[in-house]
């Protein structure tokens, strides 16, 4: 039987209501389960047969029931046995089947002929990827995303470092989690959070930094109100530049200038430390205090705040780890931060201020602190995530079940595939950096490759990636080629006139995207490969509270649309084909050789044969052995297609058994931690299992505000889309909530300027211009200064306008602050004002 | 200078704009036959399931015809003017909102 469309839809609509009624039963108390009736576990529809996956959208890692009639996603249904979401979705997960389904799919090869893009065959397109890479080797950039599953980010890591001895492989994360990634690194040694999302059913507190989790972790934030719903007390402090759904729910709103939140962390452990209320036993047993730089190699006695910023600025930091300071001088530094000052410097009260740090002094509290994008897209990224972990760290609030900072992610395997897999310029899998050569050599271990494959120079970061693609050859742009998959960069790059657009005009530079639909970015490809996507192909994920979550194929892709992992090992094979040196590991065997039980061959780059075996379950199986030495212990594929997600470090507790692990680092939770330690930083930089607290003075925003180009231009996303609206701008009903972008403003900024909701307006900046429609007191209201734009509508490509600065450390840009003007159409543009004056 | 009403904010002229090939997001609007009044359907409101969510507050054209209370969107029937923005907005996997003709009062009696 065909499904006609309609009858999909009203299929999926149907089977997802009944989803959210399973949801009802589930959740709360179970005083409030056992009143009604049990649920089955996922609706009794004839012919529909249902497997579990994770849901294809944010880091949350929500599990859904994907049902499947004639091979087609027919349903889709809210998981009850997933510990994440225990069979709630959002309103995107609700409609994930119908991204499958959009009518423009991509099905068929296209390569770049006389400007135009003609369909090809899968060989062909196979041959000139390869011939491509062969040509040069040493430019080419793979730019892969946190969307990839685990064994695509690793396939790509090998065929990258592995084989090709070149470094230069990126992930979008790079424009989302690098500054959590550095901020961990520099505080415990080793990356990704030590809480879970079971903290959000323990605390007392909920602490958003930058954070608006009602619309863009809507399942993590519904824990919390569902608790609260059934009379438990859990205060929300919002702490925030924009008046949100989250802040709706807010117990406390403190308003926050740009970059307010570095001197607000400050300012809490100011006053800790003044009013002696801080965690004297935790900060003895638990913590080191660090800097960029040690003030003691050149000042004999306790330097203040000022001096120190100066001699910084002049002698320069001394890299991620920084030195060693004293408490005594931490302390000195720190007590600039009074509440007084920061106001000054943040916007929020003094009265406020005094609120949050009494907050973090009582010991009878149990707090969480979330944040994501704010924190993270930040040019002092790293420094705010440090100051965060600090205050936990300080106040002894850290390693209890509800008491910990936890950082969260905004796609379904930037930890899983990006962090773990280590698909980033200077890193390797499993915790492992390019520059270490024990590192190096364990990774030309594991891939059986001669010592000295892996090239210790780290390549480069995304922004000098797609900097270099688009400068000319003869002006030093040695990055001739990037082939991207599962990301859309033509849309999501800072500057992307700058940093994407500008490869138009070159003509020897060379794109190659592998895509579901047409995009930004495969409008300026030269090759384009149809690609299978979500339960179209096996997958692993892995979301933000270190779970993994493995999923099966379910349906035939549409077309001739293939793996993305497919894509990859078929043109590896090709490039052995050729004759490419690196294909081979020392005994000149094949470097992604899989052998069946008989030891024959298995000819899986063969489109036709790649189900014939579990290339996922190889490659992943594989990738565990990288796991272990940071104890990120993941657990072995089988064990994973019978759980919905385990959390690593999963420990075999006897064979054959395995035990997540809900809280690193603490004793009980975590087998690494001695006996009797309590807590233990068994990765601390400082090799004495502690972590380290730093210093890092508040700065300004890379761009600030000034006369021409008045207020600060805030960007993110909106509930009803993910991203750049590849997937969800082709789910009618998502795309008919919210069909376009906006600039959202404070309703005395658009008064001065005569602005009313309605009103088309010119948004500018130093990069470009945009109109956009005003709204006015509608879904949010940014403070005043500051407007707001969602990136998901390509129409309005709110990225021509961003800035490419970025944070030192992780190379990540900031999204959240730029210098923008907002005028009427009928009024001259900033600019020309400039030039008349 | 472009102006759109707010019934035309973010919902009518906008899409037109976007060019990509993408299937038609409109639903047909309601017959017309008569007056008619927005009535939520808890059972498909996703703000019942501790979801936030409040598009068909934010779009409605009238004000006060739409009202949220404890997260949970009401319509105010007295100002509703049957309109059907939000029916044509609502992201709930079943729409939640149903067109229906006003009630009558009790003083009319017997349909």
């Amino acid at each position: 039987m065909e499904l006609e469309r309609r009858d999909f839809m009203k299929l999926a609509a149907m089977t997802a209501a009944t989803g959210l009624a399973g949801s009802m039963a589930s959740r709360g108390s179970t005083a409030l389960a056992s009143s009604q009736p049990p649920l089955p576990d996922r609706p009794d529809i004839p012919g529909v047969t249902w497997e579990k996956a994770p849901c294809r959208f944010c880091g949350t890692g929500c599990h859904v029931q994907v049902g499947v009639q004639d091979d087609k996603v027919v349903a889709i249904a809210g998981d009850r046995q997933a510990d994440v979401n225990k069979g709630l979705l959002c309103v995107k997960g609700y409609h994930v089947g119908m991204i499958l389904y959009g009518q423009d799919r991509l099905t068929k090869p296209m390569a770049r002929r006389d400007g135009e893009l003609v369909e090809i065959e899968w060989d062909e397109a196979i041959d000139i990827a390869a011939k491509r890479i062969m040509a040069s080797d040493k430019k080419f950039g793979f730019y892969i995303s946190g969307q990839s599953t685990v064994p695509e980010g690793y396939a790509a890591q090998k065929l990258m470092k592995g084989g090709l001895s070149n470094n230069h492989i990126e992930a979008n994360a790079r424009l989302c989690m690098a500054s959590a990634v550095t901020g961990f690194l520099s505080t415990y040694g080793v990356d990704e959070p030590a809480s879970c999302y079971d903290d959000l059913d323990h605390c007392d507190t909920l602490i958003l930094w930058g954070n608006n989790p009602a619309e863009m972790h809507p399942i993590l934030f519904s824990r919390v109100m569902d608790r609260q719903a059934r009379g438990e007390k859990v205060t929300v402090i919002d702490i925030g530049s924009r008046h949100t759904r989250t802040t709706e729910r807010a117990d406390h709103f403190l308003p926050m200038k740009a970059h307010g939140d570095l001197a607000i962390a400050n300012c809490i452990a100011q006053q800790l430390i003044e009013q002696d209320a801080y965690d004297h036993d935790f900060v003895e047993k638990h913590c080191n205090f660090r800097a960029d730089r040690d003030p003691s190699a050149k000042f004999d006695s306790l330097i203040d705040h000022d001096t120190y910023v100066a001699y910084v600025k002049e002698e320069g930091a001394t890299g991620l780890f920084g030195q060693a300071i004293s408490f005594e001088q931490y302390k000195k530094l720190v007590s600039y931060y009074t509440p007084e000052k920061t106001q000054e410097l943040s916007g929020v009260p003094a009265e406020q201020l005094r609120m949050l740090a009494s907050v973090f002094a009582d010991k009878s509290q149990k707090i969480v602190s979330l944040w994501c994008m704010g924190m993270n897209q930040h040019t002092a990224g790293t420094a705010v995530n440090n100051l965060v972990h600090n205050v936990h760290l300080m106040s002894g609030h850290w390693g209890k079940p509800g008491d910990g900072p936890q950082s969260l992610t905004g796609q379904p395997a930037a930890c899983g595939t990006v962090r773990e897999v280590g698909t980033l310029a200077h890193a390797l899998p499993g915790g492992r950096i390019v520059a270490k050569e024990a590192h190096r050599e364990q990774a030309e271990g594991f891939w059986n490759v001669p010592k000295g494959r892996v090239n210790p120079k780290p390549g480069y970061h995304t922004v000098k990636m797609f900097e270099q693609l688009c400068t000319p050859t003869d002006q030093g742009g040695d990055i001739d080629t990037i082939w991207v998959q599962v990301t859309n960069p033509g849309q999501t790059l800072p500057n992307t006139k700058k940093l994407f657009k500008a490869k138009a005009d070159l003509k020897d530079k060379f794109l190659i995207v592998s895509e579901v639909y047409p995009t930004a970015t495969t409008e300026l490809a030269d090759l384009v490969l149809p690609a299978a996507m979500w339960v179209e192909k096996n997958g692993v994920y892995g979301n933000s509270e270190r779970r993994t979550q493995q999923w099966f194929k379910m349906v035939t892709p549409p077309g001739e649309a293939r793996d993305d992992c497919w894509q990859t090992l078929a043109v590896a094979r090709r490039l052995y084909e050729l004759g490419h040196p690196g294909l081979k590991d020392k005994d000149g065997e094949y470097l992604f050789s899989i052998k069946d039980d008989d030891g024959n061959e298995v000819p899986y780059w063969e489109w036709e044969h790649y189900y014939d075996i579990n290339v996922d379950k190889d490659l992943f199986d594989e990738y565990r052995q990288f796991t272990f030495l940071k104890h990120k212990n993941v657990a072995p594929y089988d064990e994973l297609v019978k759980h919905r997600g385990m959390r690593w470090p999963v420990i075999e507790t006897e064979p054959g058994t395995f035990k997540e692990t809900r809280w690193r680092f603490v004793e009980g939770a975590d087998v690494y931690v001695e006996k009797g330690a309590g807590i233990q930083f068994y990765h601390s930089v400082t090799k004495d299992n502690k972590a380290q607290v730093w210093f890092r003075p508040h700065q300004w925003p890379a761009e600030v505000p000034d006369d021409t180009l008045s207020l600060n231009l805030v960007t993110g996303r909106v509930i009803e889309h993910w991203h750049s609206g590849t997937m969800t701008m082709r789910v009618p009903q998502l795309r008919r909530a919210m069909p376009s972008a906006y600039v959202e403003m404070n309703p005395d900024d658009a008064r001065d300027r005569g602005i009313s909701n309605g009103d088309i307006v010119r948004v500018t900046t130093r990069r470009g211009e945009l109109e956009l429609p005003a709204w006015i007191n509608g879904r949010a209201k940014p403070l005043r200064g500051n407007v707001f734009v969602p990136f998901f509508d390509e129409a309005a490509p709110i990225n021509d306008l961003t800035l490419d600065a970025v944070d030192p450390f992780s190379k990540q840009p900031d999204y959240k602050k730029c210098a923008v003007e907002v005028t009427r159409l009928d009024q001259p543009s900033p600019y020309s004002l400039e030039d008349a004056n | 200078m472009g102006k759109l009403s707010r019934r035309e904010l973010l919902f009518g002229r906008l899409r037109a704009g976007v060019s990509r090939a993408v299937p038609s997001a409109s639903t047909p609007p309601p017959p017309d036959d008569g007056p008619k009044v927005a009535v939520i359907q808890g059972r498909h409101c996703l703000t019942y399931r501790e979801l936030m969510c409040s598009t068909c507050y934010e779009r409605c054209p009238e004000k006060g015809a739409i009202v949220i209370e404890q997260g949970i969107p009401q319509v105010v029937s007295d100002l509703c003017t049957g309109c059907g923005d939000c029916h044509d907005v609502c992201p709930a996997p079943t729409n939640a909102i149903l067109m229906l003709a006003p009630r009558p009062t009790i003083n009319e009696g017997k349909p």
